[in-house]
């Protein structure tokens, strides 16, 4: 439970032999360039900031479309709390207390393999029901995907 | 779940460059955030042109309104559900507009100007909204057609008769007296003054809004120009105003002002 993948209690700093998981560093700068990201665009759709800047010319297309809301919110908001849950437990996980913990290894991989089908899901509609693209919606699409891929070495290590 | 009692901890020097990187990250972050939301509320106030709305013109027309008739403010739209502007100004704007019409500060009316020569479905879902009036019912299923927007916009009109239809039931109508009234010819006439009536108002596209009998020649985009234009219309005392709410009392409406993005123009 507590204890690192060398079997020692995980609650104390890191020892000078070891450096904190990369990977789990690359989650949370990813995590938070999303949260921005979805603050923007939450913002926006909150009627916050005027116009989006856009160099795809369909972002407002996009986001004032029937799909900008799911379960009755912004879907921007939704990857507000996605990307902000992401950090909070990718931020945990590099604490030398639960860097080993395999609960956080898998809360990581499962909220980014959410994120990853739902950026998967919003990436069909803007190609095939929306006919539009928005850049930012693209840009977080990446962010999830490589977001994903940086949680696979942390569940290997935490088997 | 034991573990062990915790230390007295100090953060792990070597997580030190990480957290400055992820600190200027959050700092660049909340400046552009700051920078783009003072940059639309420095936004300049929605230009107006006066336009001539006879008490008379408002009166014969009836639109389709919500809100208190002696609110200070009114807002006319002119749209056509088929519209896809128009559904972005009902999915967006409209429900930013709601708190000042619960407030009785804004009195929010429709007036149908379908684009017959573009869209299809038009005449027929105005008529629909028309038929939805008549049942007490019209915001709901205002925001029926236009949530579905694409699933109808471009079926024939046979089978998108068969789906207002269908709304109609989903948003508990009677679904008999509504198939009723869509298949007959009912309200074509109100339909037409109405368009009629935008053409008057130079009307060219949807949707068109005006506010207290003003054209609004830039619809605002953000919850801040609305409150601006809203505030300063209510410091105007808005005459033009008061004959429109003098004539709203049926659900079926009245009329009023509002503002204008013209996506969907057609020449005439």
């Amino acid at each position: 439970m507590s204890t690192t993948p060398a079997g020692v209690p995980a609650d104390e700093e890191y020892p000078e032999h070891a450096d904190p998981p990369r990977s789990r560093m690359g989650v949370a700068l990813l995590s938070l360039l999303g949260l921005m990201l979805a603050t923007y665009l939450t913002l926006y759709k909150l009627g916050y900031i005027g116009t989006l800047e856009c160099t795809t010319g369909g972002c407002e297309k996009v986001q004032q479309s029937q799909w900008a809301f799911f379960l009755g919110q912004p879907v921007a908001l939704w990857g507000v709390v996605g990307y902000l849950l992401l950090l909070i437990v990718s931020m945990l996980g590099l604490q030398p207390r639960w860097a080993g913990e395999r609960w956080v290894a898998l809360a990581i991989f499962a909220l980014a393999a959410v994120g990853l089908a739902f950026s998967g899901y919003l990436t069909f509609l803007e190609a095939r029901v929306i006919h539009a693209w928005c850049q930012w919606c693209v840009v977080s699409a990446i962010l999830m995907t490589l977001i994903f891929l940086l949680s696979i070495p942390g569940l290997r290590r935490a088997r | 779940m034991a573990r062990p009692a915790p230390q007295k901890r100090r953060p792990s020097s070597s997580l030190k460059p990480f957290y400055a990187v992820l600190g200027a990250l959050a700092l660049a972050g909340i400046v552009l955030l700051v920078l783009q939301l003072r940059k639309s509320g420095g936004t300049p106030a929605t230009t107006l042109t006066p336009v001539v709305m006879s008490p008379e013109q408002l009166q014969r027309v009836p639109g389709i309104s919500k809100g208190q008739p002696n609110a200070p403010v009114v807002i006319m739209e002119f749209a056509d559900f088929q519209c896809p502007s128009c559904g972005d100004f009902a999915r967006f704007a409209e429900p930013l507009l709601q708190e000042w019409i619960d407030n009785g500060t804004v009195r929010f009316v429709y007036y149908d100007f379908p684009l017959v020569q573009i869209h299809r479905n038009a005449m027929l879902s105005a008529r629909a909204g028309r038929c939805a009036n008549e049942q007490g019912r019209f915001w709901p299923y205002h925001d029926r057609l236009y949530g579905q927007q694409q699933s109808w916009a471009e079926q024939p009109n046979g089978k998108a008769a068969d789906m207002f239809i269908e709304y109609a039931r989903l948003e508990g109508l009677d679904a008999g007296a509504f198939a009723e009234c869509l298949r007959s010819n009912r309200f074509q006439k109100e339909v037409s003054e109405s368009y009629q009536f935008g053409t008057t108002m130079e009307v060219g596209g949807t949707p068109t809004l005006f506010i207290n009998g003003k054209r609004m020649n830039q619809r605002p985009t953000n919850r801040a120009e609305w409150e601006e234009l809203i505030r300063q219309e209510m410091g105007d005392a808005a005459p033009a105003a008061a004959p429109a709410a003098a004539a709203a009392n049926a659900p079926s409406g009245d009329s009023a002002l509002a503002d204008t993005a013209t996506s969907d123009t057609v020449r005439r």
